[in-house]
């Protein structure tokens, strides 16, 4: 090659190379807002040098395509927080929904679960009242009437909490077609990629490719791993492959037990989704964990309340004279299991309440001092009924608040993520030091923050002031 | 004197638990300028809790400031358990950020490059 011609060459290539350079930020600012898009550097790579007149020189540089700034160790890290945030926040939703049938005067003129504890305050003062006047018919009335709204309250609540299990299994089975999509789409990109770029970065397909797993991610819980020829595997937490090699394992869904159960192949996975993250986890937390020990109170409570009235009402006399079988107030449960849902009022004439005691006549009053006597005995698996309630009640309200916190964690890690991947996305190398440096100031008055706060509760408790931080 | 007195009361209107939430908010967004104001904040209030130790002051509502102080930490128990949880959370990300910058800057040997064209080597055990 001739010196001029060489010259000559050299500067074209940096023209070109300058040019693709150029096409690459056009390229990066035509897709400054689509979703996923990740910004690209220009490659550049260095000519071998010319040899003219036994002196070397340079022979400049070629653009040999595009890298996107992106950080997998990053973006892994988000769609991991991302999955907790998504979990968080489904089992959240369907907690709070919960707790609304709990609290007081919340509900609908016919569920008004909340009441329970003023209705069964209400029905073991009924009986208070009827020993005064054991024979009174209005007293007895009211003894039934009174049943009759904690039964209500108690089966309505017990039905609230069996709707929304429905719903929660409805919505979790509905995320199966979507799992099955992104799945699909991650196989077929990965395909792509492998047999286009096995050993480069591939671009839009990647950002594509993330995009899905970022998606993915918000409804399962899901672990990627690099495989050779630039291609991934996706697992779920517990290790059941979704995506592997180019081919994807469909969800399926089936009936077990009366809710919805998820197989990849033969296998019952449900447990782990639940375990693993996603709004499935959620989902399938609040379905299978959280709703089934609230029903599961509940069911303790309607047991102990009816089959300790009845017993006490079968061993006194009625006003019809019956003695040791005066008959049930409430249906009576033969199991722990569906007994709130099933609780309701069986006796309708208030004759048959036995006020007196065993033997004694009808105007004797012991019998229903013994029934009022049982709101403060501990015959709910060892407290009284209305402590009982509201332990559960109170343990309930402890749950919604843990998981509260978890989701505001999650929230806020996935929001510093996003920040941070914008940043590293889109920045120069200083911008890049100096957004590093506005996470360590932030993280260290952050820590300085929570330690005097923590000493202001301190001292607060030293003025004998109780503050829990824990 | 009026001042001096005014100094030594209690913030009073300074919700301990407005200003958990704000943090947790403010690290959130990771507002380093928002967070140290309120470092500052939490400094000043921690002085006056300092200075009013072993003295009881009556607030305009009739009401002891430490007693309303105690209600305040009460409220904000909560606040904290979530203020924690996001700083674990940052401190977390903090790590991985850092360590994202050690691999950029070279100072760590591995890269995903390396990683890609990685092969097993011969197992240097059980091979018999």
């Amino acid at each position: 090659m001739g010196t001029i011609n060489a010259a000559f060459s050299i500067m074209t290539q940096a023209l070109d190379a300058d040019q693709a350079a150029l096409n690459v930020v056009a390229n990066n600012v035509a897709n400054a807002n689509t979703l996923g898009y990740t910004t690209e550097t220009p490659n550049y790579q260095e000519n071998q040098p010319l040899e003219i007149g036994g002196v070397s020189y340079g022979d400049g540089v070629t653009e040999t395509g595009a890298t996107s700034v992106r950080d997998r160790v990053l973006t892994e890290r988000l769609n991991q927080q991302q999955q907790v945030a998504s979990s968080t926040g489904a089992q959240l939703t369907a907690l709070n929904t919960v707790q609304a049938l709990f609290t007081p005067d919340s509900g609908s003129s016919s569920a008004q679960a909340g009441d329970i504890s003023s209705d069964l305050t209400g029905f073991f003062n009924s009986f208070s009242s009827l020993e005064a006047n054991p024979a009174n018919n209005s007293l007895r009335e009211e003894v039934l009437s009174s049943a009759s709204t904690l039964a209500s309250d108690v089966s309505n609540a017990a039905a609230g909490l069996n709707s929304q299990r429905s719903a929660l299994d409805q919505e979790a089975g509905g995320v199966t077609s979507q799992v099955n999509s992104l799945t699909g789409a991650i196989a077929q990109l990965d395909q792509q990629i492998q047999s286009t770029s096995p050993n480069a970065d591939a671009g839009t397909l990647e950002d594509q490719r993330q995009q899905d797993l970022s998606q993915l991610s918000q409804l399962i819980g899901v672990n990627q791993i690099t495989t050779e020829n630039n291609g991934i595997s996706v697992t779920t937490t517990a290790g059941q492959p979704l995506v592997s090699e180019g081919q994807s394992f469909q969800l399926t869904t089936g009936s077990v037990n009366g809710v919805t159960h998820f197989f990849v192949g033969g296998a019952d996975i449900t447990a782990e989704l639940a375990s693993g993250g996603g709004q499935l986890g959620g989902y399938l937390t609040a379905r299978d964990q959280d709703i089934p020990n609230v029903l599961g109170s509940l069911d303790q409570l309607a047991f102990s309340v009816s089959t300790q009235v009845n017993a006490l009402n079968n061993a006194g006399t009625d006003l019809a004279g019956d003695n040791g079988n005066a008959g049930d107030i409430f249906s009576e449960p033969a199991l722990v299991a569906g007994s709130a849902a099933a609780m309701s009022v069986v006796m309708t004439d208030p004759n048959h309440i036995a006020a007196a005691g065993a033997g004694m006549g009808t105007g004797d009053n012991s019998n229903a001092t013994a029934m009022a006597a049982l709101a403060n005995q501990a015959i709910v698996n060892g407290a009284t009924p209305t402590n009982y309630y509201a332990n559960f009640v109170s343990q309930l309200g402890a749950t919604v608040e843990n998981v509260q916190t978890e989701n505001t964690a999650a929230n806020a890690s996935v929001t510093q993520l996003q920040t941070q991947n914008n940043a590293l996305s889109s920045v120069n190398l200083n911008d890049e030091a100096s957004a590093m440096s506005t996470f360590e100031r932030s993280y260290q008055a952050a820590s300085q923050v929570f330690t005097m706060l923590n000493t202001i509760m301190a001292s607060v408790l030293n003025l004998g002031e109780q503050a829990t931080v824990s | 004197m009026d001042g001096m007195r005014e100094m030594n009361r209690p913030r009073e209107g300074l919700e301990i638990r407005a200003v958990v939430a704000e943090a947790s908010q403010a690290l959130a967004r990771l507002d380093a300028d928002r967070l140290e104001e309120l470092a500052l904040a939490c400094q000043a209030l921690n002085r006056d809790l300092a200075s009013n130790a072993g003295t009881q002051q009556m607030q305009s509502d009739g009401r002891r400031s430490d007693e309303t102080l105690a209600r305040q930490a009460r409220e904000a128990a909560g606040g904290m358990r979530a203020f924690r949880r996001v700083l674990d959370a940052t401190r977390a990300n903090l790590t991985v950020m850092r360590r994202l910058r050690q691999l950029r800057e070279g100072k760590i040997e591995y890269s995903e490059a390396q990683a890609r064209g990685w092969t097993p080597s011969e197992p240097d055990y059980g091979d018999n």
